[in-house]
């Protein structure tokens, strides 16, 4: 400091340089002395503080000591769950209004406390806007008041668990906490140690505003062990996690079998793509990329991506504009190392480097450098290194500047610059990411979802959309609780299926061979061989089908990825039609479908036929919805156009129920195609005849080949196949809890969207009855969701 | 001052090609007015540099010999002497950048300024000033003769029907506005102004100074130009050769300012001498 201190007026009026940002922080100081700088977990309404437990210290950004966290053992995990679960008996029981109020007071006492709070993240180096939370709470108030009227027949899961990774903000983590509260239920929040301190600050303040003891209870701890040992408990119904892929990961593996529904929020370390067209305002799309691209803490890792036209533009302003730039504090100490790496490679593959001034020889700290001119291909493209790095690549037209920031495995966000509107709005449309920020980068508000598309989460938090995730519908049950059994998930679904013996019976009764169907085509699987269909009450054989597996699937998805985009991009009116044309069809051949369902399950051909007439019913509602189920235009508090779009996922698989085995196939089918998807169905192998039977309504309609594909055999051998192609972005299961547990575990990575329903425990779903909420639930998991900003002056 | 912008050819499609994103240029602006929080010496090294690139400026119809005095006195004194002298810097020449006057008045500020063994350039609004809606002959008669009467620099005010139809004229330093308009000087109409400043220097090398005049009368908003200049052209840019703040009254207020910083107490007008 002496050396900054001894400055003279002279010395500075020459050079011109800024004073050092100094900001108070008496205030947190305050707080932390009167908690004597160990806090300890927050459980039922007060501070909990056990002497025989470690401790964890939290460090500023100079290494300092600023308060120590506890670390919770199994004890506290379940103590934290019971006090959760009386909390959301008291706090579900409250009328709408009266939690909406709760979170209201929370507003005001945020107000007088925000200095605190800011000075507590600033001091814990996870910096959070008190302004921003006030946004959040102000928002989600609004939706604790609305719950009851505008999404009726859903209820709360009740205590949800909310796991963030270590370098997550407390922005993040609000923006699940808060809204799994104002749909009424408990929270158990995980947070990491940087974000510890305020959230267990805002816990305080929260129950000085009038939450009930237990509704939101605060453990801290190594994130990973605690959030599988809180979800262990089974008065837990969901478990959401925001962070880093790696944790999100493991968390989903380690609580895999437990009967928890568990998505991931993967927005940390994604790569985004920052795309500037040619029509750019280059010096404003420059000035963003300073602004983001080099921060400490940044959520993601920009890939700057530019049209080759203004290519010598963008450097030569990024040069000017990064003359004047200081080195920035690594986050750890090995990655000076990693940088180093990067760099290095980089340039050995001809990348040209900008940068305001050559980095020390060792430290912690990197100049902002730019990587002109590196290939997609190259290691800091691909696996990015931490640092304030920036890869700069060239595209030649628009087409190619999309399919440059697509090619990726990420999906999170894309920020594109341009004056052209059209363009603008075609490459919003085109490119596979959960928000697109024209002409500008990483706006959020609470109205608009986040979700991020491809490995970068199964979850969407924010706006209306992003309350479901704490709901359910009220008629539907929750996946029965469970403990992991111990399966060998190398083994899962590779037994093969009994083999077909010749046993001489006589010619009359030959039981009928059916085919499968892939591509638009009726085919037999890959292998050749079947598998026998047991007549209900078992003994006789009915029928042979196809014993499909890996090549089957494999086919299936080669067929929906060329007929998929086509599909979507159709107008939802054409979509409309095909169904409405497919309902027709199966009116022409009900008498054939009721006689298959009655002699598969020995259904009266009465009931068989009022099931046809349901499954009529089913696609009709699909088709009219086709062009009924859209997105939004939220009121933003900034100027400007947002945008929610839902899309569709592209190939969903689906191992359907063994319930109306017919009516269930047909409502997931609709569901899924009417929402622009393509689907592949595995039958349920004790009902299979319906569904293949089906294939005949599929062949007469005009759904284009590869839309829709329908596969038999071993559900465990196929939920195992289509687990394993990266291509399938969902999964619809009906079946074993070994089944879900494999799921939950192998869809991990690559990620998929799950939605789990264990046929042994419960009864499973009542098909028949058409309760909207059901119907809402299944267009809700046939899409994702899409935010597009439009800032304008 | 030599001219250092020999020019180039008019090209309008380069002028046609360019794009300014109203939101973003509007955030910018914002984001530059929240940048600087300098506190103490840095704040008052700030001021001192603001002062150096102020063109002290009288532009009344009511101008004459004696106030055109005062002001020529108080831009060769412009931060009292005993408050620079406890900052150290009361010898490293502290001046305004030029005195701004009216062509009628360029003699009796060059008369003053040599009277007081001064060697601080006169600069004169000329060529119809503020609406520059003369005739070509009496606007460059008008430059001849203040140049005559011993101007170093012209304040030109270019003929906006040319520009508004697309005939451009080129220059060493480009000014927001008169000063004499409803809408002067705003941050983000000066962002898209030296945005064009960079990319012509990008283009021939050339350095083209940039004068934002018109209602820029806190020290604070001094403080926000300098901001503007380091953030988006550089260093290079925060020195009187290459910027300049039109002002009238801007002085005094940057004068309290600094009274403040060497004494802690907050002074009135009438302690700082007048202009």
């Amino acid at each position: 400091m002496a050396g900054i201190t001894s400055k003279t007026i002279h010395d500075i009026f020459q050079s011109m340089e800024y004073g050092p940002s100094s900001s108070s922080t008496a205030t947190a100081q305050a707080w932390l002395e009167s908690h004597s700088r160990a806090l300890g977990l927050f459980i039922d309404g007060k501070f909990v503080r056990s002497a025989d437990r470690q401790t964890c210290n939290v460090t500023d950004s100079s290494g300092g000591p600023v308060c120590s966290t506890v670390c919770a053992v199994d004890e506290d995990a379940s103590l934290s769950v019971s006090s959760g679960a009386s909390g959301f008996k008291a706090w579900s029981a409250l009328p709408c209004h009266l939690r909406a109020k709760t979170l209201l007071r929370l507003v005001s006492s945020l107000q007088r406390h925000g200095q605190c709070l800011s000075e507590l993240c600033d001091l814990a180096q996870s910096p959070s806007s008190p302004s921003a939370l006030v946004r959040l709470l102000q928002y989600y108030s609004g939706w604790a008041q609305l719950r009851d009227s505008l999404i009726p027949d859903w209820t709360p899961r009740g205590v949800v668990v909310v796991v963030v990774s270590d370098d997550c903000s407390l922005y993040s983590l609000m923006l699940k906490v808060l809204p799994a509260l104002a749909m009424g239920n408990a929270v158990v929040a995980i947070p990491g140690v940087g974000t510890a301190p305020p959230v267990l600050l805002l816990a305080q303040l929260f129950v000085e505003a009038g939450l009930p003891a237990g509704v939101l209870n605060v453990v801290t701890g190594s994130v990973l062990s605690l959030g599988s040992k809180v979800a262990q408990n089974p008065h837990v119904s969901y478990v959401t996690y925001s962070g880093n892929k790696k944790d999100g990961e493991i968390l989903c593996r380690a609580t895999a079998g437990m009967g928890v529904p568990v998505s991931l929020s993967l927005s940390l370390g994604a790569t985004c793509p920052f795309i500037i067209f040619e029509s750019a305002d280059i010096d404003s799309a420059v000035d963003g990329v300073i602004e983001t691209a080099f921060k400490k803490n940044r959520e993601c890792q920009w890939m700057l991506c530019v049209q080759e036209s203004v290519w010598d533009s963008v450097v030569a302003r990024l040069k000017v504009r990064m003359a004047g730039m200081k080195s920035v504090p690594l986050l750890a100490e090995g990655d000076r190392r990693l940088v180093d790496a990067a760099v290095q490679e980089a340039q050995q593959q001809g990348a040209t480097l900008i940068q305001p001034c050559p980095p020390s020889s060792s430290g912690a700290a990197y100049p902002p450098t730019v990587l002109c001119g590196v290939a997609p291909s190259c290691t800091c493209v691909v696996t990015p290194s931490p640092g304030p790095l920036l890869p700069l690549l060239s595209f030649r037209s628009h087409g190619e500047g999309v399919t440059l920031g697509n090619h990726s495995p990420h999906g999170q966000a894309a920020s594109i610059w341009t004056e052209d509107l059209t363009l603008a709005l075609e490459a919003a449309k085109s490119l596979s990411v959960g928000a697109v920020w024209v002409n500008s980068h990483s706006v959020m508000d609470p109205s608009l979802p986040i979700s991020g598309h491809k490995e970068s989460g199964n979850c969407i938090d924010g706006g209306k959309e992003g309350l479901f995730q704490f709901l359910r519908p009220s008629s539907s049950p929750p996946l029965p609780r469970s403990s992991p059994a111990s399966v060998d998930y190398s083994k899962f679904g590779t037994a093969a299926s009994a083999a077909i013996i010749p046993e001489g019976s006589n010619s009359s009764s030959t039981p009928r061979s059916y085919l499968q169907y892939v591509g638009g085509k009726q085919c037999k699987s890959e292998s050749g061989s079947s598998v026998c269909v047991l007549a209900p009450g078992g003994g006789t054989v009915l029928a042979h089908c196809p014993d499909g597996g890996r090549k089957d699937v494999r086919n299936a998805v080669e067929a929906a990825i060329k007929v998929q985009p086509g599909w979507m991009k159709k107008s939802p009116v054409a979509r409309a039609q095909s169904l409405f044309s497919l309902a027709e069809t199966l009116e022409l051949k009900r008498r054939d479908m009721a006689v298959s369902l009655h002699s598969q399950t020995g259904l009266s051909l009465e009931k068989a036929d009022m099931e046809v007439e349901l499954s009529i019913a089913q696609l009709c509602d699909w088709a009219a919805r086709c062009d009924k189920e859209k997105g939004g235009v939220p009121s933003v508090p900034q100027s400007g156009s947002a945008l929610s779009i839902p899309e569709a996922l592209g190939v969903v698989g689906v191992v359907l129920p063994d319930s109306s085995p017919l009516l269930s196939m047909v409502s997931l089918l609709a569901a899924a195609v009417a929402m622009g998807n393509a689907v592949i169905m595995v039958p349920s192998p004790k009902y299979p005849l319906p569904a293949l039977e089906f294939i005949q309504v599929l062949q007469s309609s005009d759904l284009p080949g590869g839309v829709v594909s329908i596969i038999t055999g071993g559900r465990d051998q196929l939920t195992q196949a289509l687990a394993n192609h990266s291509v399938i972005k969902a999964i619809w299961y009906w079946g074993s809890m070994e089944g879900c547990q494999f799921l939950q575990h192998t869809c991990a990575s690559p990620l998929k969207s799950l939605w789990l329903h264990c046929q042994e425990k419960d009864g499973g779903r009542d098909w028949a009855q058409p309760h909207a909420s059901l119907q809402e639930e299944m267009w809700r998991q046939a899409v994702q969701w899409k935010s597009v900003w439009i800032p304008t002056a | 001052m030599s001219a250092r912008n020999p020019g180039m050819p008019l090209d309008l499609a380069w002028v046609s090609k360019v794009r300014v994103n109203t939101q973003a240029v509007l955030k910018r602006a914002q984001q530059i007015q929240g940048r600087n929080k300098n506190k103490k010496q840095w704040q008052a090294a700030w001021l001192l540099r603001a002062v150096t690139c102020i063109d002290l400026t009288t532009l009344a119809g009511d101008d004459t010999p004696g106030n055109v005095h005062r002001l020529c006195m108080k831009a060769t004194q412009p931060v009292r002497y005993d408050l620079l002298k406890s900052m150290d810097m009361q010898d490293k020449g502290v001046t305004t950048a030029a005195v701004c006057v009216y062509p009628s008045r360029v003699a009796d500020a060059v008369k003053s300024l040599k009277a007081a063994n001064s060697s601080l350039p006169v600069a004169s609004v000329a060529t119809g000033f503020p609406a520059g809606q003369t005739s070509l002959k009496t606007r460059l008669e008008e430059v001849r003769m203040a140049v005559e009467d011993g101007a170093m620099e012209i304040d030109i005010v270019i003929n906006r029907t040319l520009a508004l139809t697309g005939q451009w004229e080129g220059s060493d330093f480009i000014k927001t506005s008169t000063g004499k308009e409803s809408v002067n000087a705003t941050y983000p109409v000066a962002i898209v102004m030296v945005r064009a400043i960079r990319d012509y220097f990008l283009k021939t090398g050339h350095k083209v100074g940039f004068k934002p005049a018109g209602g820029i009368r806190t020290a604070k908003e001094s403080l926000v130009w300098l901001t503007l200049m380091k953030e988006e052209l550089g260093d290079e840019w925060l020195s009187p050769r290459l910027f300049r703040l039109g002002a009238s009254s801007l002085l005094a207020d940057i004068e309290r300012q600094i009274y403040h910083h060497v004494t802690g107490r907050y002074a009135a007008y009438h302690q700082m001498p007048m202009a």
